[in-house]
């Protein structure tokens, strides 16, 4: 009697509860955009579309005495905050990585539930899991000594050498810090995210799907493509888009492999990019030292605008789930 | 599961309570990670002499310490720039030398690393900003024609620091005093928007310059002295640079310190200069102040005197400019007169 009272009388304490939980989580989201818009506007102004357009970025004369005034906000002189480097090197960089990650997570995942004994499965889990732990400046630091001489001094040389009538890699391949060496730790960096959840979609399958695909004569490889596949494309959607929506704002471990280009677009896989993320980080310490604030408020707008790319990635695996399911009914 | 006895509980919590009680007076230095590791090395040996007293010390990076410094949040503001005037005119705050640095011009270039290359001003603004592009290239062979035969027909690497850096500072200030296209140009900062070069590559911290330098070949680099013991690790070369009086200079003890000489007596009461580019045959073209940014208005009696207590053992010659200090990362001491200049700053805080 006693505990009943109790449940009842704990019932709205939960209710609430969860209600403030719920209501916290969005308008945590909320908030920071309101911040981000509050704290960017006067860069917002100064810039125009120029921060999505522009390809020169230079937080202007630091030492120098003069400014100047757009829109009647002031910033250095000299300064021009264009960030089109930058959301290309963030796109670029995430859409290579899923390039590499997509088919190798779908064959790694394939391989965990049919072709891994079913005694070494809970360690080959296991060892995919621990990818996932790995802190991002521990493959930042495998990407600068493992990764990158490799790129720059083997592979670089060798494709130019035997490759060069392939558009994209063709012409200089620099040190190795770049599109291809960032991609590549990308990939690394989701291949466990998309892993584990392809593993779940495909053993939440019906076994009867494989096996009777391999009981009428397939190979593992044709039950694996023709009757798997389809039946867990949607799966396998939500997984891309989850460890698209990592990539975009990943920060230190691209930072340290990327070569941090500046005013310039790369012209193959191989040379400088640069990501929001990562220059974010490494212009803010002299943004703070900008007395004018323009360089701190620019790029907190560039924050505002991968914000705004990772919502629309969002947005987008959301209504492309929703066709998903609407046409499987 | 393993309960812990009361009277254990009542000593700990004691200890807790009594631990910020006994250490009463809290410094925070950020900033600078250039000095970051002479600070820990001072800030190790100071608190054994020195109680009551806790400094903490933080590698942040110079702007992050200025911004810090004036905000309140630190004490003491690690710089290895001084404020620009628009900065002062915002918040008036003490830029006081603690140390002499300077930058060494790195490079990998297989079979040359031994020799040392001579690089001048213009030849380095040109490699920087794309005009200069081959190793073997007529100006670099100019200024080296006893390795002329030696230089590869190949392109070269330049590396630039990707965050804001004081190394960027100095090294971009030698570019804008001897080359006026550059000073027109890309112009010098902590953070300055590099020419596009399709093979430059931008670096995170000095240990990616070194790292950088050392895993491509080809590639050139600006490092701070204090990480000379890496890059002969990393058996990179280092160029003689040419100074103001056309005369081409290896970073010794004794040139940065000619250069030193030079410019202490153009150091104006605020100490605001830059030492970059002197005058003189023995000068090295390429040093720097190592300093502590502090604000003059410090509320907390007790801060104000751990603080200048702190920053004058730091610049005295038997305290934490003494020599087995400042060897350990190749800085050199402040010479007597700057000495002189800091202790008049320091008086000044009130």
């Amino acid at each position: 009697m006693n505990n009943l009272t109790q449940r009842a009388r704990m019932q709205p304490v939960l209710g609430v509860g969860t209600g403030i939980a719920a209501f916290a989580s969005a308008a945590i989201v909320f908030l920071i955009l309101i911040f981000l818009l509050v704290f960017a506007w006067p860069a917002i102004r100064f810039n125009g579309s120029g921060i999505l357009t522009g390809v020169i970025w230079n937080i202007g004369n630091q030492y120098g005495s003069s400014t100047v005034t757009h829109n009647g906000v002031t910033a250095q002189a000299g300064a021009s905050f264009g960030g089109l480097v930058f959301v290309f090197g963030t796109i670029a960089t995430s859409a290579l990585a899923m390039v590499i990650a997509v088919p190798l997570s779908f064959l790694v995942a394939v391989a965990l539930v049919y072709r891994v004994p079913r005694k070494l499965q809970p360690l080959a889990n296991t060892l995919v899991e621990l990818m996932a732990g790995v802190p991002s400046v521990v493959y930042g630091l495998w990407g600068i000594v493992v990764l990158v001489p490799w790129v720059g001094n083997q592979l670089g040389p060798f494709a130019q050498a035997h490759l060069s009538w392939v558009p994209l890699v063709r012409g200089e391949t620099g040190s190795g810090n770049g599109l291809l060496a960032a991609g590549i730790i990308l990939a690394l960096m989701v291949l466990p995210i998309m892993v584990a959840t392809l593993r779940d979609v495909i053993l939440a399958q019906p076994p009867t799907i494989f096996e009777a695909s391999m009981a009428l004569g397939s190979t593992t490889w044709q039950a694996v493509t023709r009757a798997v596949f389809p039946s867990v494309r949607k799966g396998f959607l939500a997984a891309v888009l989850v460890a698209l929506g990592r990539a975009l704002g990943e920060t230190m471990a691209v930072l340290m492999v990327c070569g941090a280009a500046i005013n310039q677009f790369p012209s193959n896989i191989f040379q400088a990019v640069n990501t929001i993320a990562a220059v974010i980080v490494s212009q803010l310490d002299s943004a703070l030292t900008d007395a004018s604030g323009m360089a701190q408020r620019s790029l907190a707008e560039l924050a505002l605008v991968l914000f705004l790319i990772t919502l629309v990635v969002n947005v987008v695996a959301r209504l492309t789930l929703r066709g998903a399911d609407r046409s499987a009914q | 599961m393993r309960k812990f006895s009361m009277p254990a509980l009542v000593v700990a919590a004691a200890l807790l309570c009594a631990g910020p009680a006994l250490a009463s007076t809290r410094l925070l230095e950020t900033g600078s990670t250039l000095l970051y590791p002479l600070m820990n090395l001072w800030v190790a040996t100071y608190q054994k002499e020195h109680h009551g007293v806790e400094i903490t010390t933080q590698g942040t990076g110079s702007g992050t310490g200025i911004s810090q410094a004036i905000a309140g949040v630190a004490q003491i503001g690690a710089s290895d720039a001084y404020m620009s005037d628009a900065q002062m005119k915002g918040t008036p705050m003490l830029n006081i030398p603690l140390a002499i640095s300077a930058q060494q011009i790195n490079y990998n270039v297989p079979g040359l690393n031994g020799v040392h290359l001579h690089l001048s001003g213009p030849v380095l603004a040109g490699i920087y900003s794309g005009q200069i592009r081959f190793w073997d290239d007529p100006h670099i062979k100019a200024l080296n024609r006893s390795y002329a035969a030696r230089l590869p027909h190949h392109e070269i690497i330049p590396v630039h620091r990707s965050d804001g850096s004081g190394d960027t500072f100095i090294f971009s200030q030698y570019l804008s005093f001897s080359t006026p296209s550059w000073r027109n140009g890309p112009g010098y900062g902590t953070t300055i928007s590099w020419p596009a070069v399709a093979t430059a590559v931008g670096a995170n911290g000095n240990p990616g310059m070194v790292q950088t330098c050392k895993a491509s070949p080809y590639s050139i680099a600006y490092i701070g002295v204090s990480f000379l013991n890496e890059t002969n690790a990393a058996h990179l070369g280092y160029a003689a640079l040419e100074n103001r009086d056309g005369r081409f200079v290896l970073p010794t003890a004794s040139t940065i310190g000619a250069s030193a000489r030079v410019m202490v007596a153009k150091t104006p009461r605020d100490e605001r200069i830059s030492l970059v580019y002197a005058p003189g045959a023995d000068s090295y073209p390429i040093i720097n102040y190592e300093y502590a940014i502090v604000n003059p208005h410090q509320a907390d009696p007790a801060v104000r005197r751990q603080l200048a207590t702190f920053l004058s053992w730091a610049i005295r010659s038997n305290g934490g400019n003494a020599a087995h200090f400042l060897n350990s990362v190749h800085f050199l001491p402040l010479p007597d007169s700057v000495v002189r200049l800091s202790r008049e700053q320091i008086l000044g805080i009130r």
